[in-house]
Formats: structure tokens, C-alpha cells, sequence
């Protein structure tokens, strides 16, 4: 500071008045205080001095620099401005630390400088600029998410896709909680049916029933099921039906989920449809191994351990049950892995070839089997199926009419459902039947006018056959005495049937003129039609058929000689006619089931009965050999114009 | 395939969200416009926004009715499995019987026709 000091007068502190009221109270500024003492005498500095300093120095030094301006450094001018702004730089700084610091100034008040036209232009475009580029910014965002959004879409429409076929027909459930890990959304398919078992039993749901759904490589729907995990049932005679081998059905199913990436978008939906019906396979044939392995093995195990008359346990292992039936015959019932990778072991015992027709072709010679004639073993599987499964959903359906009260009383009943009790006995009737129907065969092949019809009776233990046979019209015109029916035809039986009935094991036949011996002793006619029935064996039958079959015969052609007028008389197989006093002739019938030519024969026997002098009765007999039933009739109306000399006349 | 109609629940969830990507691009557009440097063009942001607002409309009338119609199916309610195996084994019947009549027409065809 060059200049003189400067004295400044204060004011006389005279408190000047402010204002006057009417009254005449009078008021007077209040007393500045101390601080404010302080911040008036600070304001009262005048720092203009400086400023002009420094313009004085700036002007100086512009001079100097204007003169030796060729040497001089170009942005001299700059530096200088920068340490003036420096300068100022420290003064304020100064300030604002004494104000901040609030001992010595406070500040009182401040204005915000008025801001000049273009400087709000600017700020306005500033902001305008930050807005447009905030709006661009979300324009790309949003048009960015929606690509984004559209591909995920796409790539997760497959799946979903796929998934909701299969939701049409399987259980799919979902568990969030296991959501959160890898790509897995925690949807899984429930193949256990939670209806078709008792839960007193302790059940447990199979490892298999619960399949996880998983993307694959192309983010399409995978199920990975490992290969020989799930099983079939398998049904078959011991010693006919190979154990082990892999049935022809199993290997038409692919298992492998493997998926050709395709190329076009159509070859993509049409694999697609087909990646669909292959998984959809795959469960197919894990829930019918559930329901193998768990429904019915199960109940198999079951019910193995109860007593039952048709069959014994001859040996149990894991997965494998065999037991023996009656008529020499021997089951087993085995749960089988399937898949692809199943093993093949080679059974022990004889391969033979089966026939689908059930017919079994022997191999090495061995016919004694061809005699058994067991049935088709595919049909017995299912039926042994179909039961187990009836019985199962049937109890599922009794199960919520009555929970709690009868659940102790139903668990001991269904362990004794006797099923396989049933089905064992089926299957021993079902071979017996085969057996009984082979001799029929054998006996109606060789004669001529027998004929065999089967009749169905929806009865697995029950079977039955008719032996028919059509007699030829009689030629005999119709008498006066006879009645007549209403349709104008002869009241004479023109068929003969012989009904056989096979149940369990129990051969019946029923027919009527029965070759009773005790029968004849009555011997009017009116008992002679007569339905009889009885029972017989196996050995038995085809000579009892046939004596049936020749007893008719013979009951016919008494018939027709009665209504002629002929005395005739029958004696078990055998009709007489008397020509003579005295004289009989008999035709009687040969039965015989070995023999090729046709199994019944017949001979003429003359008697003649001298019954006085002679002891016995001495016949001579001509056999006529096998006739047919027109022949035969021929020959009794020969017989008859015999006798019938004095009778009724026939004209043929 | 699927049908092509709208009518079933799968078609009409695909439209759903085929709708909100046209609605997230319907927004980034007007955006778009807003940001254009020659100022927005109103019919043009007039129309887009009308068009947004209607797609949102349907998307949730769409949405409610679907999970209206959801709710009401409780799950698993009528599970068909018992059905199903029935099936399988009518199925096994089937094929049985199928192969029984081959074996049928095969022995008729062995045996010359009385024509």
C-alpha cells in the first residue's frame, strides 16, 4: 500500500429514531449486535484499491510485453491472468473459510445472479439434448428387449410346446423351489396313480414314477430315462416259452431320445410331432412297467403265499414266480428289463418254435408235447392282466365309499382274492378242454354224419360242445292215427344232439336215448326220448360218445319201424324185429374209436328160437360194415317188408 | 400339429406373448419418435400409443381368462391312469386278435375257393 492511509469517519453513534407513532411511542433501531458490528465494518473495506492495483500492474506489464514483444513467451498473457485469478482465487477462498469457520462473518444473505438470455438458451438445449437422448436410448432398449424377448419365445415355445401334449395325457407337476438350479424349471411327469393302492399296505412309489423333465441340447424337451430301469411282464409254460429272451413286441420301441438337429422349420415341427410320440412311448412303456412291477407282481407275491386248490409255488426269485397247475402243466410269470441294452441270456431249456395259432411245432422230436395242446400264452397273459387290474380298480372304487372303517377288514380280504386261484384253474381247465376236444375231433372227423359245434360260454373255467347228427327224412307216408303238427310236417325228430360240458375238470353229457341198460326194463316208448345226463373221464369219452351217437341211431330206426307197425324192440345197441314167431333179426351197432374207416359198424343177426328143444340160441351174424345212415335206412325198410307181409304194406 | 385356430389355450397364450413383443416394440418406437430430432410427429405417436393402449387391453383380457378357465380345473382331479392301463391291455387285445385273423385268412387262403 503506497497510498496514504485513509481515515473513515464513523457516524456518532446517535440513535437516530425509526419510526414515531401516533401515541408518541417512539421506536428505535435495535442494536446491531457485535457480529453484525463486525460483518458492517468488513463490508465498509473497500477492496476497489486492490483491483486497481492490478489494473495498474496489467497495464505495466502490457506495456513491457508490447514493447520486447518478439521474444516474449505467447502465453505470458495467460499465465499472468491465471495468477490474477489466483490471487482473487485466494481472497474469496480466504472468505468463505472465515465464513465457514462462523466466527467472523456469517453470511447474511445471497442472490443468485441473474442469469443472462443465452445462458438459459443453452441450459434449455443442454437439457433438451440429455432428454432426446434419453428417449433414443429407450427407444433402443425397448427395441432391443423386444428382439430379445421374441427369440426367447421361440426358443422356449418347443418346449413348452411339447410340454403341453404331454400335460394331455400325464400328470406334469412343477416344484419352484428346485427352480432356482441350472436350466431346469422343476417340472417333472408323475407316472404313480396314487388311487390303485392301499395305503394301509405300505406302499412305496417306484423309483420310476417320478420323471424329471429336462432340456436338451436345442432346448427342446428331454426325458432321460436310463435303459433296463423299467419292465414287462412276461407270461409262459415251463419248458415251452424261452425265460429270458426279449420278446419280438419290445423291440420295436426306439428309446433313444436322441434328436437330429433339423434343418428347415417344417422338417423341425414334423420331427418335433415325432420327438412328441417317442417321449410319449417311453411313458407309455414306464407305466405299464409300474404297473407291472407294482399292481401285479405284487399282488402275485401276495396272494402267492395263500392256499389255494389249483396251484403250488415250485420256486420264487427276484422278479420271477413259477408254479405248477394241474395237468402236468407249469407256469412262470417274470418281470423282464426292457430297453434297448437288455441282455439276452439263452434259455436252458428246449427252444421250440411257437406258431402264433398256439399249436405247438416240436423241435427234437418231441411229440408228446403236441398231445398236451397248451394254449396260446400271449392271451393268457393278458387275461392274467386284465383280472389283476379289475380287481385292483374295482377296490380303487369301493376305497373312498368306506376309508377308515373297513380298511383292516379289506386288507385281509384282498390278500385272499383267490385271482390266482382262478386263473391257475383257468388255465388247467383251458388245457383239459384242449384235451377233450381233441378226442371229439378225433371221433366226429371219422364219421360222416356227425357234425361238432362249439358253443362259447363266457366262462373261463366252463367249455361245451355238441355232437350233431341229421338223420334222413322217414319215407314213411303218415298215418291217420298220427297227429299231425301245426305246420303240416311229421312230429318225428329229425336231428339227435349230445351236449358235452366240460367244467374245471368235470366232463358232463347230456343227450337223450341214452344207452341205459336199467332204462330198458321199463321200456315204453314214452321214455325213450328222454334227456339224460351223466358224467364221465376223459379216457372214456369217445367210446361214450359214440355208444350215445349209435343208441340214437338205433332209437330212430325203432321209431320208424313202430310207426310202421313192426314189432320192434331195442336192446342197448342193438334193435330186433321179429319176422316169425320165433325169428328175430337184429341190426347191431359196433362201436369202436381206433378204428380209421368210421367208427361204428353194424351187423345182421339171425336168431333163431327154437325155444323148447334147443338150450341157447344159435345166430349166425353177417357184418354189414360201416353204413351211412341213408343206407341203414334202406336196410331197416327191407327188414320191415320182411316182417311185413300181412302189415301195413309199403309202397316205396 | 396343433390346430390354427385361436381356440385353443396354447394358441391364445402364444398370441399373448407374441403381443407384448409388438407392444415393447410399438414403445421403443414412439420413443424413437420422441428422440427425433425434427420434433415427434403426432399422428404418428397419436396412433402408436392408441395402438399400444388397445393391445394392452386384450393382452389382459386374454390373461385373466385363461387364469380364470386355469383356475378352475384343479389338477390331477380326474387322473386317467387306471383308464389308461386298461387300455394298454384292450390294446394287447387287439393285437392278438389281429394276428388270430391273419392266421385265419392265411389257412382260408390255402384251401381253394369253391368258385
Amino acid at each position: 500500500m503506497d497510498s496514504d492511509m485513509e481515515i473513515s469517519l464513523d457516524r456518532l453513534p446517535i440513535k437516530r429514531l425509526e419510526s414515531i407513532e401516533e401515541n408518541g411511542a417512539e421506536r428505535f433501531p435495535s442494536d446491531v449486535g457485535y457480529d453484525d458490528k463486525r460483518v458492517s465494518l468488513i463490508r465498509r473495506i473497500d477492496f476497489a484499491w486492490a483491483l486497481e492495483e492490478e489494473d495498474e500492474l496489467k497495464k505495466k506489464k502490457q506495456k513491457k510485453s508490447s514493447k520486447d514483444s518478439a521474444e516474449q513467451w505467447k502465453w505470458k498473457g495467460m499465465v499472468e491472468n491465471l495468477q490474477l485469478a489466483h490471487q482473487e482465487l485466494s481472497v474469496i477462498i480466504d472468505l468463505i473459510d472465515t465464513v465457514q469457520a462462523n466466527d467472523a462473518v456469517t453470511v447474511a444473505g445471497m442472490t443468485r445472479p441473474k442469469p443472462l438470455p443465452n445462458e438459459i438458451l443453452s441450459d434449455l438445449a443442454v437439457s433438451t439434448a440429455t432428454k432426446l437422448q434419453g428417449y433414443r436410448n429407450l427407444g433402443n432398449y425397448f427395441k432391443q428387449s423386444a428382439k430379445a424377448l421374441e427369440q426367447k419365445i421361440n426358443r422356449e415355445a418347443r418346449f413348452y410346446g411339447a410340454l403341453i401334449r404331454l400335460q394331455r395325457n400325464w400328470k406334469v407337476k412343477r416344484q419352484r423351489m428346485l427352480a432356482s438350479n441350472a436350466s431346469n424349471e422343476g417340472f417333472t411327469i408323475d407316472l404313480s396313480d396314487s388311487s390303485l393302492h392301499d395305503p394301509t399296505s405300505g406302499f412305496r412309489p417306484s423309483t420310476l414314477s417320478t420323471i424329471r423333465v429336462d432340456h436338451d441340447s436345442a432346448g427342446m424337451l428331454a426325458i432321460n430315462v436310463p435303459q433296463d430301469s423299467w419292465y414287462s411282464l412276461r407270461f409262459g409254460f415251463v419248458g415251452l416259452n424261452p425265460i429270458d429272451n426279449t420278446n419280438e413286441s419290445d423291440e420295436h420301441l426306439d428309446s433313444t431320445m436322441g434328436h437330429d438337429i433339423p434343418g428347415t422349420s417344417e422338417k423341425q415341427s414334423a420331427s418335433d410331432d415325432e420327438y412328441v410320440k417317442e417321449t410319449h412311448s417311453l411313458l407309455r412303456e414306464v407305466h405299464k412297467s409300474i404297473f407291472a412291477e407294482q399292481v401285479l407282481f405284487d399282488m402275485l407275491n401276495r396272494e402267492a403265499f395263500n392256499e389255494g386248490v389249483g396251484f403250488n409255488i415250485s420256486g420264487i426269485r427276484e422278479n420271477f414266480m413259477e408254479m405248477s397247475i394241474g395237468q402236468g402243466a407249469s407256469l412262470f410269470v417274470s418281470l423282464h428289463p426292457s430297453g434297448k441294452n437288455a441282455s439276452i441270456k439263452k434259455s436252458e431249456s428246449a427252444t421250440l418254435l411257437i406258431e402264433s395259432s398256439g399249436r405247438i411245432e416240436p423241435a427234437e422230436g418231441d411229440y408228446r408235447l403236441k398231445k398236451l395242446g397248451f394254449p396260446n400264452r400271449a392271451s393268457y397273459e393278458i387275461y392274467l392282466q386284465q383280472i389283476f387290474h379289475e380287481h385292483a380298480f374295482g377296490k380303487a372304487k369301493d376305497q373312498p365309499k368306506s376309508k377308515s372303517i373297513r380298511a383292516s377288514n379289506q386288507t385281509r380280504k384282498d390278500s385272499n382274492s383267490g385271482l390266482l386261484d382262478h386263473f391257475c384253474l383257468s388255465l388247467t381247465h383251458r388245457i383239459f378242454s384242449n384235451r377233450v376236444l381233441e378226442h371229439l375231433e378225433s371221433v366226429v372227423c371219422k364219421v360222416p354224419y356227425l357234425h361238432l359245434i362249439s358253443h362259447p360260454t363266457w366262462n373261463s373255467r366252463t367249455s361245451s360242445w355238441t355232437v350233431f347228427m341229421t338223420v334222413p327224412p322217414s319215407i314213411i307216408p303218415q298215418g291217420s292215427s298220427e297227429t299231425q303238427s301245426p305246420d303240416g310236417k311229421r312230429n318225428l325228430k329229425m336231428q339227435f344232439r349230445t351236449k358235452v360240458v366240460v367244467k374245471d375238470e368235470c366232463i358232463s353229457v347230456e343227450a337223450e336215448c341214452t344207452p341205459n341198460v336199467v332204462g330198458l326194463l321199463k321200456s315204453s316208448s314214452c321214455n325213450l326220448f328222454a334227456m339224460n345226463k351223466y358224467e364221465c373221464g376223459v379216457a372214456d369219452l369217445p367210446v361214450i360218445i359214440l355208444q350215445q351217437v349209435a343208441s340214437q341211431i338205433v332209437c330212430w330206426l325203432l321209431e320208424e319201424a313202430r310207426t310202421v307197425g313192426t314189432k320192434a324192440s331195442r336192446d342197448f345197441l342193438s334193435l330186433s324185429l321179429e319176422i316169425v314167431e320165433g325169428e328175430r333179426v337184429s341190426l347191431v351197432a359196433q362201436v369202436n374209436p381206433e378204428d380209421a374207416k368210421g367208427c361204428i359198424s353194424w351187423w345182421l343177426v339171425m336168431e333163431n328160437g327154437s325155444t323148447e328143444e334147443r338150450e341157447g340160441v344159435s345166430e349166425s351174424r353177417k357184418l354189414l360194415g360201416h353204413l351211412s345212415l341213408d343206407v341203414l335206412y334202406s336196410v331197416l325198410m327191407d327188414l320191415i317188408n320182411l316182417c311185413g307181409t300181412g302189415r301195413n304194406a309199403l309202397v316205396s | 400339429m396343433d390346430p390354427q385356430t385361436q381356440n385353443t389355450s396354447l394358441q391364445r397364450l402364444q398370441n399373448v406373448e407374441n403381443r407384448v413383443v409388438k407392444v415393447l416394440e410399438l414403445a421403443g418406437g414412439v420413443m424413437e419418435e420422441l428422440a427425433s430430432p425434427s420434433g415427434p410427429k403426432k399422428e404418428f405417436v397419436n396412433s402408436h400409443c392408441r395402438e399400444f393402449m388397445q393391445s394392452m387391453k386384450d393382452i389382459q383380457v386374454t390373461l385373466r381368462e385363461e387364469i380364470k378357465s386355469a383356475c378352475e380345473y384343479r389338477p390331477f382331479e380326474k387322473c386317467d391312469y387306471n383308464a389308461r392301463i386298461a387300455n394298454e391291455i384292450c390294446f394287447q387285445k387287439l393285437e392278438y386278435v389281429l394276428t388270430q385273423l391273419d392266421d385265419l385268412k392265411q389257412t382260408a387262403g390255402q384251401y381253394p375257393s369253391s368258385d
